[in-house]
């Protein structure tokens, strides 16, 4: 009796071991298939054709491994070989999509609403795209406001999968001392992204390229100086800047000495999500009259007189208010 | 698309032409929207109202004042040492008055249950343990209480509390966590369950959490009475007696200013650390200064604060005291369980500079920290229940000469008492405010460790130098 209890237990620990590991290859696998359908899409997307040198780079994998996931990929009829090139079947683009869709969306919540910092967003993103379902994906796109770029400035797919085209130029390829606003901040490679966080760029930010040499490009916002190598700086991409920004006679808040009475032209494109809503339920909208009425020990923060009430905020959110100082002349109005 | 009516009449249609409409929005819409809400709140506002230049002109020369770059902070720092003067002054002889009618009560339980011929056990569970336990909670807690909370609700009322948040945020920006932390922080004062309720003004979830896990580090309304024990034996009494009082206050005060360094310090490493993030916006209105309210102060301080805070303490005390009693009446081998458990616990707590009976009464001390020092008593006086040390000579007798306590063991329980595990009833209310048994775990243990890596480093060093 004893001796066959244990075989018993014995064979139900190797039965439950035996579906653990089944199941977790299963799921181990179907992340892969996603995470080369997105490497696929996204080499798609700028132009460029995925290879197997390509797709062992992006998922650390060794030859062996990659081949089979593409035989595997073939069999399920979504990705077709073309010589060294791989391009997606309709079917493969559809869950290309989706995912890049999670994984964007996912971006922008862990960025905005979780308020993660941004070298650490992609990251997050990863671990989750793939228990993220394409409904779940569509409720969280509505809670977010329908983002269309997610915080590097890449576009987020739509639910039905429309695509805008890549907007930008290299700020290597960037007219010098023209005024261009960053929409794009490519995240692969992860070293030369965390070079630029670090460095303070931040998609919708207003820059100018000040040199452009083979060896160097420097960047500058007005108050600091960016310089990266050219391999770097390629990864950043600028668009022409949208007016409001570059208007004469504009500061941003922290700027405004104290007792001067201004007008609010505007909130920064930097601002998004949390903030964005916190700043607007304030009040802290265009045309709004704002005072800088006191200041603490430290100097941040600083509180406003603004729409009748005084209210504190810190240097970092007051960065992204522009406005205008209101001369003497029309400070009796106000 | 034309606008035609009969073509988009399917639900799937009308989100189809929703969502194409959506791509051609402008990006501000958002925004466009709450400014044109925006514009007509104030077009309304101004015809219907009548601004008062003369209130706003009082409200700015008191927000210069109290928030100027130079005033500011002392004038805090002065208001913050008047609310514990009054709250200790004050406190003792209505708790000095409590504690004797309420003990005179258990003295004629006692004897009611004598009379009627009840064994010596259950006389002593119900009276000397259970009740005891109750007696002592509500006589050292409801006078500080019942002091602490008007005055803190009245500064809350005036509108004075925003501008602390506001006087303090550069430190807490430093740290990474939320300005208004420096409110819950001020509540903790009082008491560290009413703190963790009161960081539900920080409205992002992982500054909050931060500022749930740290509020345990500002000394309660609990954790006073050892403190100003050990404040007025160790450092008192080494000042001449003139200077003895404001010596002990200011040594008091200067563990208060420790436990906000410590949560400052232990804010910017959870914000590195477990809860990684960045500063959230901070934004925080300063309102017109009001005249507080008598009734809604009474309502608020007595009603939702002191008596919710208090009858939490009872329902862990009772349970405490029978505890108490049977660890102490209970008797195996000649000695008591405590007497044993103290002894067991000694090895530990010679490492951080305490004894075992100090730890003992800490782990007893769970539900409530007010009964650290009458359950100190107990042991080191072996009597069978919690008991009093009226006179403070009485006291230094028994630690330092009775029980070879030195300076070392006044600091290390000092510290202790600062960073050690919140009570019951704070924990618990962690639970309550997180619904996660994973943080009221971590924001039980992590000041608990970090109370025996303190107390323990300091031993150390001061008996290598010493």
């Amino acid at each position: 009796m004893r001796p066959l209890l244990l075989i018993l237990a014995a064979l139900a620990v190797v039965v439950a071991l035996a579906w653990r590991h089944w199941t977790h290859r299963v799921v181990r696998e179907r992340h892969r298939i996603e995470d080369a359908l997105k490497h696929l899409f996204d080499q798609e997307y700028r132009g460029r054709h995925a290879s197997l040198t390509s797709l062992k780079g992006t998922l650390h994998l060794p030859d062996g491994p990659v081949l089979a996931l593409v035989a595997r990929m073939q069999a399920l009829d979504l990705v077709r070989a073309r010589g060294q090139e791989f391009d997606l079947t309709p079917e493969g683009e559809r869950l290309a999509l989706q995912v890049v869709r999670a994984h964007r969306l996912l971006e922008r919540y862990f960025a905005d609403e979780a308020r993660l910092p941004l070298s650490q967003v992609h990251a997050a993103a990863e671990r989750h795209e793939h228990s993220l379902s394409a409904e779940a994906a569509n409720r969280l796109a509505a809670d977010l406001g329908h983002p269309t770029v997610d915080p590097h400035g890449d576009p987020i797919p739509s639910r039905e999968g429309d695509v805008p085209p890549a907007v930008g130029v290299p700020a290597t390829s960037w007219t010098p001392e023209t005024t261009g606003r960053i929409v794009h901040l490519e995240d692969e490679p992860p070293i030369s992204f965390a070079q630029i966080v670090a460095e303070g760029l931040r998609v919708g930010q207003t820059v100018r390229v000040i040199e452009r040499t083979p060896t160097r490009v420097v960047l500058t916002d007005g108050e600091n100086e960016y310089r990266f190598a050219p391999a770097v700086a390629a990864n950043v991409f600028l668009a022409p800047a949208p007016a409001h920004t570059a208007a004469a006679g504009v500061v941003r808040l922290p700027d405004l000495p104290d007792h001067v009475l201004a007008e609010i032209t505007g909130l920064d494109d930097r601002c998004q999500g949390f903030s964005r809503r916190r700043m607007m339920d304030l009040g802290f909208t265009d045309g709004a009259r704002i005072e800088p009425i006191l200041r603490t020990f430290a100097g941040d923060p600083r509180a406003y007189r603004i729409r009748g009430t005084v209210v504190a905020v810190r240097r970092d959110q007051a960065e992204h208010v522009i406005v205008r100082p209101l001369d003497t002349a029309t400070r009796g109005l106000a | 698309m034309t606008t035609g009516s009969t073509s988009a009449t399917t639900p799937e249609a009308v989100i189809r032409r929703a969502a194409s409409l959506r791509d051609t929005l402008s990006r501000g819409f958002r925004d466009e929207a709450v400014r044109s809400l925006y514009a007509e709140a104030s077009r309304i506002a101004d015809r219907a109202t009548v601004r008062d230049g003369a209130r706003l002109d009082i409200d700015q020369r008191i927000d210069a004042l109290v928030t100027s770059p130079i005033l500011g902070l002392p004038i805090m720092a002065l208001l913050l040492a008047i609310v514990f003067w009054l709250t200790v002054a004050g406190a003792n002889v209505p708790s000095a008055m409590l504690a004797e009618g309420l003990f005179w009560i258990e003295g004629l339980g006692v004897r009611m249950f004598e009379a009627i011929g009840l064994p010596w056990w259950i006389t002593g569970f119900v009276w000397n343990g259970v009740y005891r336990g109750l007696a002592w909670v509500v006589s050292v807690m409801l006078p500080p209480m019942a002091i602490f909370f008007p005055m803190f609700t009245i500064l809350e009322d005036l509108g004075y509390l925003p501008r602390v948040a506001f006087n303090l945020d550069f430190l807490f920006r430093r740290a990474g966590a939320h300005g208004k932390q420096a409110l819950s922080m001020a509540m903790g004062f009082g008491c560290n369950a009413a703190g963790v309720i009161a960081t539900r003004v920080i409205d992002s979830p992982r500054e909050r959490l931060v500022a749930i896990l740290t509020n345990n580090f500002v000394p309660c309304n609990g954790r006073y009475p050892t403190l100003i024990m050990l404040a007025t034996i160790f450092v008192g009494a080494a000042f001449p007696p003139a200077f003895a009082s404001f010596a002990a206050a200011g040594a008091v005060m200067a563990v208060v200013l420790i436990g906000v360094g410590v949560t400052l310090v232990v804010s910017w490493a959870l914000s590195r650390t477990i809860l990684k993030g960045e500063a959230s916006a901070f934004t925080l209105e300063l309102p017109p200064y009001r005249r507080p309210g008598i009734l809604r102060i009474i309502y608020t301080s007595l009603i939702d604060r002191t008596l919710f805070v208090l009858w939490r303490a009872m329902l862990t005390a009772a349970p405490a005291g029978a505890v108490i009693w049977i660890l102490a009446n209970v008797h195996v081998g000649g000695a008591s369980i405590a007497q044993h458990t103290a002894d067991a616990l000694g090895p530990l707590g010679h490492a951080i500079g305490l004894d075992g009976a100090v730890l003992l009464a800490y782990i007893i001390a769970i539900p409530a920290n007010e009964i650290v020092v009458p359950t100190l008593m107990m042991i080191y006086l072996g009597t069978g229940m919690m008991t009093d040390v009226t006179s403070f000579e009485d006291l230094r007798r028994v630690l330092v000469d009775e029980n070879g306590w030195t300076m070392l063991t006044a600091v290390n329980l000092m510290l202790f008492s600062l960073l050690h595990n919140p009570c019951a009833t704070t924990i618990l209310t962690i639970y309550k405010e997180t619904l996660s048994a994973r943080w009221a775990t971590i924001g039980a243990l992590m000041p608990l460790g970090l109370a025996f890596i303190v107390t323990f480093l300091v031993a150390t060093i001061w008996r290598l130098v010493a």
